[in-house]
């Protein structure tokens, strides 16, 4: 059994708990990450990729509204590597009050949202696809954010500060000594290990799963509330800035352009179990019907993919009781578990959204700073991101400029997204993986179009190589890939896209014969 | 423009009838949008692998497999037609030479290693029949991304044999002379090895690190139109079997049987058209009698009397499912079976596993005539074959080009009747 000690110990390895390890390694705490499975895998992996500029909730809820805005504009300045700049639309469509544009631009004024009128023949100029028949139009300053890769900006920052990450590590216990959290119990996933995490304090960035955690703690009466949304990436950029619906926020009224793809979204339905995320024929129906209304011949596009995520809607049946926590809300909830619960050196951070996870983060941190007694400045807010230091935004041609450089000397792996055998072989040693999800996440292999069907067998072929794999497990790693593939394309499969799969199977099944490899 | 038949589409379905009806002294004429699954598959002639448990003699398993699955293609030709569609392309393509027979599957390396039925398999694929083991060195072209000859070897040497014996299987990568490109597609690489002096320095490399016995592997960029003279030069030279493994689309050996085929076709008076899109049909009295075909200048009607659609299946575009989840035969518009309707299920969580639309097609008559759910024929000229046709799972199956052979075959002979019966 492994011991690791610790200051800090964070439990989840979303943008929260790598912006915590972040926060807490660059105020001199060592700090270390647990996740249970690979980085960035639940909510923060599973939404659009939007870059809240305020505006969605300027009506609604002008305090998140103001939040957005703040943390726009830091992490445009902190994390420009991982954002595009599309810019955003907020377009009254023949089905939106028309009675909301005003009240929309107003709200905008007085959240601190920069906001312009635009001409709708101006806007269709520059979004040709967008339906002819929107009659208002506003621009504001949201962009596209790719989640995974501020995740592990983030986290190489903090390693930079000596933080260290064990991904793959399922915390089965929380420690206490008495009254006070002093750490937690862990099993490797890989390797079957328990490893034991000594920490002077232990930070709950679970998010969905934050209640769980929080029960281990012996810390009862938090409720948190799956609320499942659905997202589908549409082959293409279908728009070149994100899109919205000017109306209350509601279901299927978002496109966010981002990568080589267009992803619509949301829907919000309450669920039991976070780690069980049906998806519905209904719900698939009503996210493209959605988007034919605001970029008509939306569904003649390829769908490329749906995932569902969780929102965590925090709930404390104590809310009476303790001032410092709140009713169900869309903004984070930091739990203060000593005045909660009177057990110290535990905190818990749920709620929130992408946008101001840097600001959740530090809010936790101040706060653990705060009870420790310890007084040292958050800096996360001035310092760029590994990567972001020049402060260029991420340009979707960048990676076409890469590959032309070494268009005669490098092989071309993933034809889609433009990864080359260098680029491949080096995420796999850098992240020391067999998983070909994982290099997914990392490089975006396999996530165009054809869906994996050239480059993944490719993939395995060298991943063998590289890490030395007997053909069982390599087998297994195809397999693996294939039926998590799988999951996320066959309720969206038609049109031109079910016959890319078919043609997909035909390789994996008629000529390679994957499903008869031993495993 | 008149014939007395309308094929459309050029895969192997397509191709066979073009050749066997031209032959039989029909006019015929093969329009076809794309340039053909042959394309993209490999020139095995797998007849069926899997029923679902493994097949070892197809001629042997198909009698059951048929009463078993009345709704599969095979039930409508039968397991003669099967059989007599194998020797017409043995006869028919010598240069490819093809081996085997329905008596007994082959087992042959895929390029994952795994050992995959196959009923009837090109001559320079055949000595990687892995039913009796063997040595095994599998050779890898550098500039090939498409074949990994260690991962395929590491899963030979556990591939479980059936007819006893031992196997042994290695890999090595040799770095063939293609200056100035890392990245060669399969058919790129095929034409340099075309190349005498290429060859004869790829045939010294393998030399020096060949043991004793060994049978020699290779991804399947042997040659393309000169690949019987590179297969030979290869095996005299190397003193031992040489055979190809199919590696990812496009496939080189089933551009060599296209290419066969397409030249039959023209000898014996018929013709392709690669590019045109049939775009609709005209009917009369229960007959089509045209189909429109946009050449890209003009609309041109092909008048016939016979049609047949072998246009493929979901993968080819000639089945498709629409965004309110309805399929449509693509080209004619006949009614698909075995189809989901809508909102039902389509496709299930498990990727290798049973799918509820994966059989969906044209359904045809024992004269592979199309047919409605109540079984009335559609059209009286109007047949279908290959992938179109309902009921099969190729892939799972390993079927595919089986199921193209027979029922293209069986279509071209209920045409060449109907054309003769009407002179």
């Amino acid at each position: 059994m492994q011991t690791i000690e610790t200051d800090v110990l964070v439990i989840g390895g979303g943008a929260t708990g790598a912006g915590v390890l972040r926060d807490a390694a660059m105020r001199g705490f060592k700090s270390v990450l647990v996740e249970r499975t690979d980085l960035s895998m639940g909510t923060t992996g599973r939404f659009h990729g939007l870059l809240h500029s305020g505006g969605r909730y300027v009506v609604k809820d002008p305090e998140a509204a103001h939040e957005c805005i703040v943390e726009n504009v830091v992490l445009r300045k902190i994390a420009a590597d991982c954002i595009e700049d599309t810019g955003g639309f907020f377009v009254t469509t023949p089905w939106d009050d028309p009675a909301y544009a005003d009240k929309f631009h107003a709200a905008c004024v007085q959240s601190g949202v920069p906001v312009q009128e635009v001409d709708p023949a101006e806007a269709l100029r520059r979004e040709p696809r967008l339906n002819p028949d929107i009659s208002r139009v506003f621009e504001v300053p949201d962009a596209a954010i790719d989640s995974w890769k501020t995740v592990w900006s983030c986290v190489r920052s903090a390693q930079e500060y000596g933080a260290e990450v064990f991904n793959y590590h399922r915390v089965v216990g929380i420690n206490r000594n008495g009254d006070k959290v002093v750490g937690a119990r862990a099993i490797n996933e890989l390797s079957g290990e328990d490893v034991v995490f000594d920490a002077a304090f232990t930070i709950n960035a679970s998010g969905a799963w934050g209640a769980q955690i929080a029960l281990m703690a012996g810390c009862e009466g938090i409720t948190i509330l799956p609320g499942k949304g659905i997202m589908i990436a549409m082959n293409h950029r279908l728009v070149n800035t994100v899109v919205n619906r000017c109306q209350m926020p509601t279901d299927g009224d978002i496109i966010v352009p981002i990568r080589t793809v267009s992803v619509i979204g949301t829907t919000d339905i309450r669920v039991d179990d976070p780690d069980e995320l049906f998806i519905t024929q209904d719900e698939v129906d009503r996210m493209l019907d959605d988007g034919e209304k605001l970029v008509p011949g939306f569904k003649q596009s390829r769908a490329l993919r749906v995932w569902a995520g969780v929102r965590p809607l925090f709930k404390d049946d104590r809310a009476s009781a303790v001032a410092d926590t709140r009713d169900v809300s869309r903004s984070h909830a930091l739990v203060d578990h000593q005045a909660r619960d009177g057990v110290s050196g535990f905190l818990t951070i749920t709620g929130g959204k992408f946008t101001s996870f840097r600001l959740m983060a530090e809010d936790t941190v101040s706060r653990m700073c705060e009870q420790l007694g310890v007084d040292v400045e958050c800096r996360t807010h001035e310092e760029p991101l590994a990567d972001s230091e020049s402060g260029k935004f991420y340009w979707l041609g960048s990676r076409l400029v890469a590959r032309e450089k070494n268009l005669h000397d490098e092989q071309a792996i993933c034809e889609c997204e433009l990864v080359t055998k260098g680029r491949l072989i080096n995420a796999i040693e850098r992240r020391d993986t067999k998983d070909l999800d994982d290099i997914r996440r990392s490089l975006r292999l396999g996530m165009g179009p054809c869906q994996g069907g050239f480059c993944i067998y490719r993939a395995t072929g060298i991943l063998h190589g590289v890490q030395k794999l007997d053909g069982r497990a390599a087998n297994a790693s195809l397999h693996n890939f294939l039926q998590e593939r799988w999951k996320g394309v066959h309720p969206i499969l038609y049109g031109d896209q079910l016959r890319q799969a078919r043609l997909d199977d035909w390789i994996f099944q008629g000529l390679l014969d994957v499903e008869h490899a031993p495993r | 423009m008149t014939f007395d038949c309308v094929v459309i589409g050029a895969g192997l379905a397509g191709m066979t009838a073009g050749v066997r009806i031209a032959e039989g002294g029909a006019r015929v004429a093969v329009i076809a949008k794309g340039v053909g699954s042959l394309h993209l598959g490999g020139a095995t002639i797998d007849v069926l692998g899997y029923a679902p448990e493994p097949v070892d003699s197809p001629r042997a398993a198909l009698d059951d497999f048929i009463a078993a699955n009345p709704d599969h293609p095979y039930a409508r030709v039968g397991t003669n037609a099967v059989s007599g569609s194998i020797e017409w392309l043995r006869d028919h393509l010598p240069e490819i030479g093809f081996v085997g027979d329905l008596d007994a599957n082959l087992q042959l390396p895929t390029a994952v290693g795994v050992a995959k039925p196959s009923a009837v398999v090109p001559r320079s694929m055949a000595a990687g029949d892995l039913r009796a083991g063997g040595d095994f060195v599998i050779v890898g072209l550098e500039p090939l991304k498409d074949f990994y000859p260690a991962y395929c070897a590491d899963n030979l040497a556990v591939a479980p044999l059936t007819n006893g014996g031992s196997l042994r299987a290695r890999a090595i990568s040799i770095a063939p002379p293609v200056a100035g490109e890392a990245d060669v597609s399969p058919l790129g690489l095929a034409r340099r090895l075309g190349d005498p002096e290429t060859r004869k320095e790829i045939i010294r490399t393998i030399s020096n690190r060949l043991e004793p016995g060994e049978t020699v592997g290779m991804p399947a960029v042997l040659g393309v139109d000169d690949s019987p003279a590179v297969w030979t030069d290869l095996s005299e030279s190397l003193g031992t079997g040489v055979f190809e493994i199919p590696t990812l689309p496009p496939s080189v050996p089933g551009i060599r049987v296209f290419r066969k085929l397409l030249s039959l076709l023209r000898s014996a008076g018929g013709r392709l058209l690669v590019g045109p899109e049939v775009l609709g049909m005209e009917a009369e009295g229960g007959r089509v009698t045209a189909v429109k075909v946009d050449t890209s200048t003009r609309i041109v009607e092909y008048r016939a009397a016979e049609f047949l659609l072998a246009s493929g299946g979901v993968s080819a575009g000639g089945i498709k499912l629409g965004s309110d989840w309805r399929f449509v035969e693509s080209v004619l518009g006949l009614p698909v079976a075995l189809a989901p309707e809508p909102g039902g299920e389509r496709f299930l969580p498990d990727y290798f596993g049973e799918q509820p639309a994966a059989r969906a097609g044209v359904a045809v008559d024992d004269a592979l005539r199309a047919v409605d759910s109540e079984g009335n024929v559609i059209y009286e000229n109007v047949r279908v074959a290959g992938a179109t046709i309902a009921g099969s799972e190729p892939w799972r199956e390993k079927s595919g080009n089986g199921i193209a052979l027979a029922t293209g075959l069986a279509a071209a002979d209920e045409i060449l009747e109907s054309v003769k019966g009407g002179d």
